[in-house]
């Protein structure tokens, strides 16, 4: 099975090259920043800091120099080994952008690993939610709502990085698709970093124009690498991920030229003093290959090959572009050559040989379809992964899973369906657990396949309904994952590196390509929370405030004062009211006051009682003499 | 059943002895209350102000940004679209629009769709829908509004409709250069009006279907890309950039409606941009008449049932409603002369570019879908409207008149009456009863009494049940006959096959009741159980689609109100008429004679004749395309019409027919089954 190959693939390749490159008691950061010009207009800049600490000892963890303190403290009170944190706002368009160099799902994404001796399920999920909810308040984000209706342990699809990974391992995975990223992220973001946003590649990013963007997202990933069973030799890696996607219509501009100016608002004020390296990369083929750079880079052409697939990249080295002290303020422009037309390069671009796409088919708000469509535009067969995970107010139906395929050329789906290779599936439950499901297959060479599975909408309780209950609910983007075996298109780093240029020239047999879909929205049945819905929560309202005195009546002790001979006339009838009304002031004087209260209750619901109940009531109420004798006399009139 | 033939509930009280001797006069009470209610709604206290109920929608809170450049863009767009229209005389230019669509920055697709025609040996037709999706910057892709264009083709019989696909190229590209959109914008071209609309929207909606390609009349196939769940949707059908007013369409399949917030969003903005702007809007010209406002108001809301009732949308909007997507067509209409023009020609179709802008930035702004406000609405004004609430009283005042005849007839059931009078052990002469009747029934009594062992009468409910699903499968096999394969294969036209098929089977339910003729009790009790079955019917109709239920109603309540099926009945010619006027209700003869009226108040000028012969054409054409829109786009007209409609009236017939076996014949029939044509009729 491929799981198992892929985890031995990357075991291997950290033994390769992992704790080598660090001294002891060695702490380095390196910022970078790459930038590549899309189709489409589009810009894509990506900002990579990395800290990397080897801390030794375990103790070594209290005293930090670079590396946050709430990283460090992270790895002292949790288990865990790897995190990854993304909060993303927009989608990453693989048709014309490519793959991304690091994957994010839209919304916030959160997964993890944890390792330890004497770990059982249910400490990892306490720990887990725990954690989230540290990173809730050092991110500013919803992840405190990450809890175990949310949350699932991936079998296949995600695969450790960190080291040792052949111990016993836990890993959480959760999404919630309905959060919104804003400043209030970026800031506590950029202030775990060295220099935050005083100096450096950091300071470029200025909210107003950093959620200008197409789509931005940031990333958070923490690992520890240890030498196989030997906790005091081990390196703490802390990669903090900015990517972001211009779109350079926005900018109104007359030609396509742009400047990092333009992008960030304002120019480069040097680097981070702190940083071992800060390097900007640009992108000089495909899509960069039209602009001219201004001032010209420091490096010019560095070619990176890559299971067949050539890179050009011109490098911006800061600590050589600044070694004299003096001015520090940096822009490059990129500029198109003049002839070219106003209206812009029209070229599509080659199709990724894997894309993925989500959506919910059926309409109503009481059952519909979930369908993840997975195509391969390479020639050669892939083996796909998917997992899927459908919250709890979605029930899935796993008989009704299926896969079809067709042809990448036509149209529509046809009978044809594809095998299973895999298939782990864990069962929902409502208010509890979210269904997560996990398939593999193999994908033919030019064939799009569908993957259906039915679902129904589940009518929630009305305090379930969040305010915007017609907003509608969401179901989080399902993850396919690939191995591809080139290089096209492909930029993510190699898992045993952690600077950018550790991804050129890392040609590998394969490539493990994980890429996300869209999220969905389901609208659920909502009943009508205007005036009908009031109604009836009125009516329950009243039904409960009447339930009150019907229960007291019918629980309550029933004390029958007998009525000395009513009288026929109607005069005398008044008359004895009048004195039966100073009779009983005199007697509730008497009674204690819970008795006072039975007394007062109407004497015609008690005449409806039977017999042995008012029996019951006089053994109780022994004190009152009078009254017994009456009820005595009341059951012989009615014998 | 078992409450009410329960002997010791008695129904007999003098309340409804007293009102089952005035059925008609109440139930007639009731139909005028009904009628009269409706037309105290177009006053304008019966009926309410408009006002937008969902806040988000704020229109008109931002100021439009779409300049004189978007205008220039859409001119020099639309010369471009009429020389392309000169090489694409019947094709719609796919080539120019993708490039465009390209050009302008949006994410641009094709749609390809087939459709096979059943009719006269089956024919296959290929569309094409061309969309591009502005990916919003501000979402992921999970929530979308469409902006829809249909195009004509040149050769069309339609209005010429070509500016609108370059206006909606226009706003598309002002829209591109934009950051604050926060749901995708979808711009849509459809060809061949509303098939390529409906096509498109199955396949949004159901593109995995896995259609047996033998069966399947519409094969939408799959959209390679989405924009998540849509929200709302915006058609736009513009004669020509100078405009004179602007029509909204808002009648939908099956008559539905949009949100009333939408068609008060529209209005708003267009107010705003200083358009002419309404509901069944009219040019300038004809809009002076000086009509009372109660007048006014009232043929608004006749016209406005009148469109709904067909079910049939009028426009591309109406397909929208039945995914749950709020959509309305505006309908910019030409100017006709130049001589009232206000601005330059260059700056024409500015103000219409604002308003569609200022209505998409509205929608953008929505954070739940449309869900306040009102769905089941009438428009009696632009600014008027009466909600349900209000018109529904009118429709069950008429539909009460079924139940509550129903109850008195039941009440009144001689054959209830005797059994009552059994279990009682006495006989009540009734005024309402018939001395040969009682003498009858005393006689069955003893008849039974004498030959077994059971001593009271029973209503024939056996047959009863066997008769109405009898009616009820000739009604099915209205639906399903047509499209068999075997008929499908015959050449012959959609119109004459569909005609001929109900025709023979309406003949059928004609010669039932001659062939057919229940035992005693049994005409009784269908005439309870069909005043039953017409109320619900009437009533369910009338909720989903209030026009088809009301005229209905209107039409039809008199007749049953009348409709007798007591022998004694002494007065044969209104027995006559009324049995004339059952002949007249036919759903073929009703269909047969709106269409004539249609025929004769737009061709005036031709002979009588002529009329009713194109009438009889139209007709047959009516029905065929009331069927392929049943089977295309799932229109219920024509499955109302047969299966509720068509047995009820062949009940009705047997009803004013009143065939009733003599006395004899069922003693002969009780000694030799064999001889009456109904085999399976129970008796005790």
């Amino acid at each position: 099975m491929f799981p198992e190959a892929l985890v031995l693939l990357l075991l291997v390749a950290f033994n390769a090259g992992s704790c080598s490159s660090l001294g002891k008691d060695d702490e380095r950061f390196h910022e970078e920043l790459v930038v590549r010009p899309l189709s489409g207009d589009h810009v894509n800049t990506y900002f990579q800091f990395t800290t990397r600490w080897h801390y030794g000892e375990k103790d070594n963890l209290y005293h930090t120099q670079l590396t946050p303190r709430v990283i460090a403290e992270l790895l002292q009170q949790f288990a865990v080994k790897e995190l990854h944190i993304g909060l993303t706002q927009g989608l990453w368009r693989y048709e014309t952008w490519g793959y991304p160099i690091v994957e994010a799902t839209s919304g916030a994404e959160m997964w993890a690993w944890f390792s330890g001796r004497n770990l059982t399920n249910g400490e990892v999920d306490r720990q887990w939610k725990e954690l989230a909810n540290v990173f809730s308040g050092v991110l500013c984000a919803s992840l405190n709502f990450v809890d175990n209706t949310n949350s699932i342990a991936p079998r296949h699809l995600i695969r450790p990085q960190f080291m040792p990974a052949n111990g016993q391992r836990f890993v959480r995975y959760s999404t919630l698709p309905r959060e919104i990223v804003c400043t209030e992220n970026l800031t506590p973001w950029k202030k775990l970093l060295p220099c935050g946003s005083a100096s450096g590649f950091a300071s470029l990013l200025n909210s107003g124009h950093v959620h200008n963007t197409k789509y931005h997202s940031l990333g958070l990933k923490v690992r520890v690498l240890c030498e196989d069973h030997d906790e005091d030799n081990c390196i703490v890696e802390l990669t903090q991920t900015a990517n972001l996607v211009y779109d350079l219509r926005l900018f109104e501009l007359s030609n396509n030229d742009f400047s990092l100016r333009r992008l960030f608002g304002m120019g480069l004020n040097g680097f981070c003093e702190l940083a071992a390296s800060s390097k900007i990369y640009v992108q000089r083929n495909e899509q960069g290959e039209r602009f001219q750079l201004v001032p010209p880079p420091t490096q010019e052409d560095v070619r990176s090959t890559r299971g067949g697939h050539s890179v050009i990249y011109s490098v911006y080295d800061m600590h050589e572009q600044f070694r004299d002290a003096g001015e520090r303020l940096f822009n490059v422009a990129w500029l198109s050559p003049k002839s070219e037309n106003r209206r812009r390069n029209l070229a599509r671009p080659s199709l990724p040989p894997v894309t993925v796409h989500r959506y919910l088919l059926g309409h109503g708000q009481e059952r519909g379809r979930i369908v993840t469509e997975v195509t391969n535009s390479h020639y050669d067969a892939l083996p796909i992964m998917v997992q899927e995970m459908v919250p709890w107010y979605v029930h899935a139906y796993l008989h009704t899973l299926s896969i079809r395929r067709k042809p990448q050329r036509v149209n529509e789906y046809g009978r044809q369906r594809l095998p299973f290779k895999l298939l782990h599936y864990t069962p929902g439950k409502q208010r509890e657990l979210p269904s997560h499901l996990e398939i593999g297959f193999m994908l033919p060479g030019q064939t799009s396949a569908l993957i259906t599975i039915d679902v129904d909408y589940l009518l929630l309780k009305w305090l379930e309904y969040p305010p915007d209950a017609n907003h509608g609910h969401y179901i989080g983007a399902a993850i396919v994952s690939s191995q591809l075996p080139m290089g096209r298109n492909y930029t993510a780093l190699p898992p045993e590196g952690h600077l950018f240029e550790h991804s050129f020239n890392a040609t590998r047999p394969s490539y493990v390509l994980s890429l996300h879909t869209e999220a969905l929205i389901v609208s659920l049945p909502t009943p009508d929370f205007s005036m009908p819905y009031n109604v009836i929560c009125l009516a329950c309202t009243v039904v409960a405030l009447a339930f009150g005195p019907i229960h007291s009546v019918a629980t309550k002790m029933i004390i029958v004062g007998r009525q000395a001979s009513a009288p026929k006339n109607f005069i005398k009838k008044i008359l004895n009211k009048i004195f039966r009304r100073g009779k009983a002031g005199d007697q509730a004087a008497a009674v204690p006051p819970e008795a006072a209260e039975e007394v007062a209750l109407n004497a015609a619901l008690a005449s409806g009682l039977g017999s042995s109940s008012s029996r019951a009531t006089t053994s109780r109420a022994g004190g009152d003499q009078p009254l017994l004798e009456d009820l005595d006399e009341e059951e012989e009139e009615q014998d | 059943m078992g409450l009410l033939s329960d002997p010791s509930i008695s129904t007999q009280s003098k309340l409804v002895d007293g009102l089952a001797r005035h059925v008609r006069k109440v139930c007639y009470a009731l139909y005028v209350a009904g009628v009269a209610w409706f037309f105290c709604l177009a006053l304008p206290e019966f009926n309410h102000g408009t006002y937008l109920s969902e806040n988000a929608l704020s229109p008109g809170l931002v100021y439009p940004e779409i300049r004189i450049d978007a205008n220039r863009l859409a001119i020099q767009l639309l010369e471009e679209l009429q020389r392309e229209r000169k090489d694409h005389l019947s094709t719609t230019p796919h080539a120019w629009i993708a490039a465009k669509m390209n050009e302008f920055g949006l994410e641009t697709h094709t749609h390809n769709y087939t459709l096979r025609y059943p009719f006269g040996g089956g024919k296959e037709y290929h569309g094409k829908n061309i969309y591009g999706i502005l990916r919003a910057p501000r979402i992921a892709s999970t929530e979308g509004i469409v902006f829809a264009a249909p195009y004509r083709a040149a050769s069309s019989v339609h209005t010429d409709i070509s500016a609108s696909v370059p206006l909606l190229l226009a706003f598309a590209d002002f829209a591109r250069r934009k950051n604050y959109w926060a749901k995708d914008l979808i711009f849509l071209v459809t060809e061949q009006e509303q098939l390529g609309m409906q096509a498109w929207l199955e396949a949004y909606h159901d593109g995995d279907r896995d259609l047996d390609v033998s069966k399947a009349y519409l094969r939408p196939g799959n959209l390679p890309a989405r924009a998540g769940s849509l929200q709302a949707a915006l058609n736009i059908e513009v004669q020509d950039l100078e405009i004179d007013h602007v029509d909204v369409r808002i009648e939908g399949l099956n008559g539905k409606l949009p949100n009333l917030d939408m068609f008060n969003l529209v209005q708003r903005i267009m107010a705003r941009e200083g358009i002419a702007s309404g509901y069944k809007q009219a040019p300038r010209k004809k809009r002076r008449h000086s009509q009372s406002a109660f007048e006014q108001n009232l043929r608004q809301m006749l016209t406005m049932l009148a469109s709904q009732s067909s079910g049939v949308p009028n426009g591309n909007h109406g397909l929208f409603h039945r995914y749950r997507i709020d959509a309305l067509t505006i309908a910019a209409n030409r100017r006709a002369t130049h001589a009232t023009l206000k601005g330059s020609p260059g700056s024409a179709a500015v103000p219409l570019l604002k308003a569609i802008e200022g209505i998409a930035r509205s929608l953008n702004n929505l954070l739940e879908r449309f869900h306040q406000s009102f769905f089941f609405y009438v428009i009696v004004n632009n600014d008027r409207y009466i909600s349900i609430g209000d018109y529904m009283p009118a429709l069950v005042a008429l539909v009460a008149c079924a139940f509550v005849k129903a109850y008195l007839t039941w009440s009144t059931l001689p054959a209830l009456n005797a059994e009552l009078e059994t279990a009682a052990g006495l006989v009540r002469t009734q005024e309402l009863n018939q001395e040969l009747e009682l003498e009858q029934e005393q006689e069955q009594k003893m008849q039974f009494e004498a030959d077994s062992d059971t001593d009271k009468f029973e209503l024939p409910y056996g047959s009863v049940l066997i008769y109405l699903t009898a009616t009820l499968l000739i009604g099915f096999l209205c639906n399903v006959l047509p499209l068999q394969q075997y008929f499908l294969e015959i050449p012959m036209g959609a119109a004459p096959l569909t005609t001929s098929v109900l025709s023979f089977l309406s003949l059928i339910g004609f010669i039932l009741p001659f062939v057919v003729v229940l035992p005693p009790g049994g005409l009784e009790l269908l005439h309870v159980a069909f005043l039953l079955i017409y109320g619900c019917a009437l009533i369910v109709i009338g909720l989903l689609n209030f026009a088809l239920g009301f005229f209905a109603a209107v039409l039809t309540v008199p007749l049953v109100i009348s409709l007798e099926t007591k022998e004694e009945n002494s007065r044969s010619t209104l027995r006559n008429s009324i049995r004339l006027v059952t002949l007249v209700m036919n759903p073929m003869m009703v269909i047969y004679v709106i269409v004539l009226a249609m025929t004769f108040y737009q061709f005036p000028e031709l002979p009588l004749q002529k009329i009713m012969l194109r009438a009889a054409t139209a007709a047959m054409d009516a029905s065929a395309y009331g069927l392929i829109d049943s089977v295309i786009y799932g229109n219920w007209l024509y499955f109302v019409i047969c299966t509720i409609f068509l047995p009820l009236w062949i009940i009705c017939w047997t009803l004013a027919l009143s065939k009733r076996r003599d006395y004899a014949d069922y003693l002969d029939f009780d000694e030799s089954p064999s001889t009456t044509p109904q085999p399976k009729v129970k008796t005790n």
